[in-house]
């Protein structure tokens, strides 16, 4: 029988998960996330998170991404606990309202 | 300057071209490949470096699989850290070189292959960043025989 992670399994769940995730890092201007199959077909979790414009300056970024990605890893676990493999998209805000990309809400 | 360093300096010269803010998405996604190819590159040179006829690395790096590469990666990076103060350093670097590369690995392939994806140029400084930093800690711990293991996995074998 193939393996059905407890993300998919347990979509609920998951989501009253995400939900109190809030309040989020600083920086953090709106987050999303969709569970599908990753390029494999492994099953994945995608975070799409829109950063203030302070937030995502070169500078600081990768400062920026580290600290929201260890909140959300350490709250949620999704490897773990949810058998999904986590990927972090960052964008901001400025990116965002000139992209419009859906998926970044 | 080695293979593997030449792309991560390919990768954030495409994602500077047409500052401030008018990135051509051609040149984003093929910055985020690149980055991808550096760690590549950088993993499966070191791993041929234990070869020993040094005439056969150049084919021995080109036996490595990205799907395994992938599955190796993953399970590497969901094993519990080790509690001894020492190993946990080595570890953390071991982990943040796995992540990076399922994670890398899945933005090459969106970069190469989803046109329906839009690209910002913050989306691929941070993963030129993320190579980079798991380029420094591969480095870092390159002797320890963690790395070693992780870079004999990587070819699939049990």
């Amino acid at each position: 029988m193939p393996y059905l992670p407890r993300g998919v399994a347990q979509p609920t769940e998951l989501i009253q998960h995400l939900n109190a995730l809030a309040p989020f890092p600083p920086g953090v201007v709106n987050l999303r996330s969709t569970v599908e199959d990753d390029w494999s077909g492994d099953p994945a979790i995608f975070f799409w998170i829109t950063l203030s414009d302070e937030a995502a300056h070169p500078p600081i970024l990768s400062q920026t991404t580290r600290r929201i990605t260890n909140f959300i890893t350490q709250q949620l676990d999704p490897a773990g606990q949810w058998g999904l493999i986590p990927y972090f998209n960052f964008r901001s805000q400025s990116e965002q309202a000139k992209l419009k990309e859906e998926v970044f809400g | 300057m080695a293979y593997h360093d030449d792309l991560i300096a390919h990768a954030i010269f495409l994602s500077q071209l047409d500052l401030p803010d008018d990135p051509k998405q051609v040149d984003l996604r093929r910055a985020v490949s690149a980055a991808y190819y550096g760690l590549f590159h950088l993993l499966t040179t070191e791993a041929a470096q234990n070869w020993r006829h040094q005439s056969q690395r150049n084919r021995f790096a080109r036996m490595f699989d990205h799907g395994r590469m992938k599955t190796c990666s993953s399970k590497a990076s969901s094993r519990p850290l080790p509690t001894d103060p020492v190993e946990v350093l080595i570890a953390t670097d071991l982990k943040l070189v796995a992540d990076s590369f399922v994670t890398l690995q899945q933005a090459r392939h969106a970069a190469d292959y989803d046109n329906s994806k839009v690209w910002s140029r913050t989306q691929v400084y941070e993963t030129i960043v993320q190579a980079q930093d798991a380029m420094t800690a591969g480095m870092a711990i390159r002797e320890k025989e963690i790395a070693q293991d992780y870079l004999f996995d990587l070819m699939g074998t049990r």
